[in-house]
């Protein structure tokens, strides 16, 4: 198709702002689904997603519209993620783009994460178009929320258009603005063939389906491809685009996106902002932007029930399929017997992978607290990387720890600037930079250790700032810090899955608030259990969990024999369900518990 | 030898403690009721003689005499050697003693709960400690001497100086039977329900911890054992050669024959149960003249274990047994929960109170 009459756009909202309903609208309004199919909102496919609210692959979808000029033009909104974790697919997903709706709802107004997309799509150099949403609610401000955009975003707002996703209001002149207000791709069809991967994951029939825009040049089926980052070659197999059913073409050229797939056999091969050229006529240099991503954060995966195992490890290799960013390899653990070390890129990630085993597989699992590859540098000058805390070297035998250092920017409102700056203080964070971008709001450069990010950043970040902070941040290497293995002992026996690597200024807050915390989860045993906390020989906390006083069925009539038996098969079943450590029934929560011992809550 | 229950699930209040399947319902229900009880115990053909009879509830001591009589009569084995009938007191007088002397009652269990007027009251109970004292008198004079007391530990306001005004009326009654039960917060009974939700109706707020409960527990034990009334039974007390034959045989597997709403039975073999409400009974009776909703098949190897060590006397294990649960008990007897004297196997004091921790490991896999 002529690049004039192409255009590529994604859409930019908070959570509960109407992106996906909007996006139904469209398809609806553009032919692309039928009233009856939009029963259900198509852009969030997986449960997960819509039960949470957030998109975690992005689709894109073509739309075929006949404009008010009489032209027909090929809209193609790309649909991007909207988590922490995920901002190096979100810039992606934007670098495919050439404008973004941002949408904002009539009543709620700005919020913090739209001011941070809206930043990353400015950087871009994405063409906005406001879009006020929900005005058919009483409690809608249009007016103030246009106010809002001038001068909270700063963006000119007199042209914002007024809609209701719900109702259909406003759509029309949605599509209209789209066409006039986003610009045309710009690459040549003739030039190099250079084509930017925003997604890809592995269908069982086809191999990996890699999601692009192509910049520059065609693609065609039957093709010899070359992807930058690794080098390799494939040819494709076959092309399409998502309208929203997988529709098959013969060539995708220069503006356009869709899919391809060339017989890849895994996903860690067609990754997430690598470029694609043509293997005869190969372009001179990759587009801007690729980074390789790798996991961050790390936590062992552990089957409830150790006959789960081999269950356990088919999952995570089908998971890894899908998800390059994802690793697990071997480990065991004295309490908790064999399991998996796993990475990932954050802890909605982890969260994301945990549940999708336990529903989707069908496994229990026992998940340890997560921490972050630490690298230690031994006496005799070996180094070595370490993300287990149970693989940590005795501390005579280390010279130094070095632990990953994050860039974290803060975009937020002035009025909670002090809680945030007391929070990164808090999180031993060192300010790069303090900026002030337009009205009342302040950009904030720190970098600050990666594993004080792991834990409850991002949620006490969110209640310090009423949600209307945002957060980006990028591994910007290591730092040499005093850190210390924090041990939990149970009934006098170290548990070592609940042992974790902490600052030693915050080793003794710490290990008092997780021994507090475990006094509550684990339940009452039929003697007194001492939980202490330790740094090497050194006791820093300790609690005792008075021994069970009762456990008796002392009320009801004799006859039911049955009562009586379930309620022993239910006590039972409970504690089947537990790991037994030493002389001790720990509950699987409690080895999550140092997830959730600082702030309020990480939900 | 063999018993017989029957269930008569109608209260004039339900306690808040309460968590059976009984309490207030209509009157016509109640005539329902009686109709399908008597034609559910006609229509059982005896394979034994009984040698109990136990009317439960509910309150089977305000169900109407002449109705109770004509059930009994279908009976066979008068005069039993015990048979019960649990009443609320406030509800004996001297005609219905002397109808229930005459069907064959020689029994009776008080459900007094409490004699503190404050924990009375807050479970919804309507009578005091005097009137506890002058019905077993009336039932004394009537030539039913043989009675049973129930206390609960741990209703809401009980202390240790409450219960011991309570115990000081045991004390004074001279009962030949005690029970003391312990309160188990569950979303099944009222008050329960109102701790598990927070509130503070039913005095839920002022309900004992679980440790508290435990010592009360204790107490009482303590008590009665000083007054000559024994445990035999978890939760059951008794001067020598009162201990409840009819209650015994649920410890000892020895079969029972259960009719009424939520009667279970046992005949050696099958465990069955019958529909849980009145209004399922009656119901259930009329569309196809059984009430009958599940039969399981016993598992006496594991039954004779969880059930006969509620016996504070034990139980004698073969060789066998001992081979087979020979890793749980040897845990327990380290824990001291079990002790072992000669081949009798039996929870030790600690492990009454813990003993459903000792129970589940009996429970095969």
């Amino acid at each position: 198709m002529d690049p004039a009459f192409i255009r590529n756009f994604s859409i930019i909202a908070h959570i509960d702002h109407g992106k996906s309903t909007l996006a139904d609208r469209l398809l609806e309004a553009t032919g692309a689904l039928s009233q009856r199919e939009m029963m259900e909102q198509v852009l969030d496919s997986m449960d997960l997603e819509r039960e949470r609210g957030i998109t975690i692959k992005a689709h894109a979808v073509r739309l075929n519209y006949q404009a008010g000029d009489g032209q027909l033009y090929q809209l193609n909104l790309i649909d991007t993620p909207g988590h922490v974790d995920f901002s190096y697919e979100v810039s992606r997903s934007l670098q495919a783009c050439e404008g973004a709706l941002l949408v904002i709802d009539a009543s709620q107004g700005v919020e913090a994460q739209t001011l941070a997309n809206t930043y990353l799509a400015l950087h871009h150099n994405l063409e906005i178009i406001p879009v006020i949403n929900k005005i058919d609610l009483p409690s809608a401000e249009p007016e103030r929320i246009r106010e809002q955009i001038e001068q909270v975003i700063g963006l000119p707002a007199d042209e914002a258009i007024l809609a209701s996703a719900k109702s259909g209001l406003g759509v029309h002149e949605v599509l209209e603005a789209i066409v006039k207000t986003v610009p045309p791709p710009k690459g040549s069809p003739d030039a190099p063939l250079r084509a930017l991967i925003f997604d890809s994951w592995f269908d069982p029939y086809r191999g990996v389906i890699i999601l692009c825009r192509v910049m520059e040049g065609r693609i065609r089926k039957g093709q010899k491809i070359r992807l930058w980052s690794n080098g390799k070659a494939f040819e494709v197999e076959g092309l399409g685009y998502q309208s929203p059913k997988a529709i098959p073409c013969g060539e995708l050229s220069a503006g356009e996106v869709g899919f391809l797939h060339a017989n890849i056999k895994t996903v860690s091969d067609a990754r997430i902002g690598d470029t694609i050229t043509d293997v005869e006529n190969p372009a001179d240099e990759p587009l801007p932007g690729f980074e390789a991503i790798k996991p961050m954060v790390f936590a062992g995966l552990y089957p409830v029930e150790s006959s789960e195992h081999g269950l356990l490890r088919d999952a995570l290799e089908k998971l890894r399929l899908n998800d390059s960013a994802f690793s697990f390899e071997p480990e065991n653990s004295v309490a908790l017997g064999f399991g998996f070390r796993c990475g990932f890129l954050g802890l909605l990630h982890l969260e994301i992978v945990q549940e999708r085993l336990e529903r989707e597989f069908e496994i229990d699992l026992i998940t340890t607290a997560p921490g972050v590859r630490y690298r230690i540098t031994r006496l005799g000058g070996e180094v070595i990387e370490v993300d287990n805390p149970t693989r940590f070297p005795d501390p005579a035998e280390i010279r130094q720890i070095e632990e990953p250092i994050i860039e974290a920017t803060v975009i937020t409102r002035e009025e909670y600037l002090g809680e945030i700056l007391k929070l990164l203080e808090e999180k031993r964070g060192e300010q790069k930079k303090f900026e002030y971008i337009g009205t009342g709001r302040v950009l904030l450069t720190y970098s600050l250790p990666l594993n004080e990010i792991v834990l409850d950043f991002y949620d006490r970040l969110k209640s310090a700032s009423r949600g209307y902070a945002s957060l980006d941040y990028h591994l910007a290497g290591y730092r040499v810090s005093p850190m210390v293995k924090l041990d939990v002992l149970v009934a006098g026996e170290p548990v070592d899955a609940l042992s974790i690597i902490v600052h030693k200024d915050f080793a003794y807050e710490r290990g008092k608030a997780l021994i507090e915390r475990l006094r509550k989860l684990i339940p009452r045993q039929m003697f007194e259990v001492a939980l202490q906390a330790a740094i090497g020989n050194k006791v820093i906390a300790r609690e005792n969990i008075p021994a069970m006083r009762k456990n008796v069925l002392a009320k009801c009539y004799g006859g039911d024999i049955s009562r009586k038996r379930k309620l022993l098969e239910k006590q039972k079943e409970g504690k089947r369900r537990m790991k037994r450590v030493g002389r001790v029934e720990i509950p699987q929560e409690a080895f999550l518990s140092v997830l959730r011992v600082s702030g309020d809550s990480g939900q | 030898m063999a018993g017989v229950y029957l269930s008569y699930p109608f209260c004039r209040q339900k306690c808040t403690f309460c968590n059976f399947a009984s309490g207030v319902m209509p009157a016509s229900l109640e005539d329902g009721y009686h109709r399908a009880l008597f034609e559910e115990v006609s229509r059982f053909g005896w394979p034994w003689i009984p040698e109990t009879v136990y009317w439960g509830g509910g309150t089977p001591g305000n169900l109407d005499p002449e109705v109770l009589t004509s059930v009994m009569r279908l009976i066979p084995g008068k005069p039993w050697v015990e048979a019960t009938i649990e009443v609320a007191p406030g509800g004996v007088a001297r005609e219905k003693l002397r109808a229930w002397r005459a069907a064959g009652i020689n029994r009776i269990s008080f459900g007094v709960q409490s004699f503190a007027a404050r924990e009375l009251r807050a479970s919804g109970r309507r009578h005091t400690a005097a009137t506890v004292a002058e019905e077993i008198a009336l039932a004394r004079e009537e030539g039913i001497a043989n009675f049973n007391i129930d206390l609960i530990a741990g209703l809401a306001f009980q202390t240790p100086r409450s219960l011991a005004e309570s115990l000081d009326w045991v004390e004074r009654l001279e009962p030949p039977h005690v029970s003391v039960y312990m309160f188990e917060i569950d979303t099944d009974s009222r008050l329960g329900n109102e701790i598990s939700s927070g509130g503070a109706r039913y005095g839920a707020n002022q309900v004992p911890p679980e440790d508290l409960t435990a010592e009360l527990y204790l107490t009482a034990v303590k008590r009665l054992e000083a007054m000559g009334i024994a445990r035999y039974e978890i939760s059951n007390f008794a001067r020598p050669g009162f201990e409840s034959r009819h209650n015994l045989k649920y410890w000892r597997l020895e079969p029972y024959a259960g009719f009424g709403s939520d009667a279970h039975s046992f005949d050696g073999s099958l465990r069955r149960r019958n529909v849980e409400t009145a209004a399922e009974y009656v119901a259930a009776w009329q569309d196809r003249a059984t009430a009958l909703l599940e039969e399981t098949p016993a598992k006496r190897d594991e039954e004779r274990l969880f059930l006969g060590l509620r016996q504070m006397a034990g139980i004698r294990l073969s060789q066998a047994e001992w081979t087979r649960w020979s890793a749980p008990l040897a845990r327990y007897f380290n824990e001291g929960l079990l002790a072992r004297d000669g081949e009798v196997l039996r929870l030790t004091d600690r492990g009454v109170l813990l003993s459903n921790e000792v129970f589940q490991e009996f429970l095969a896999e």
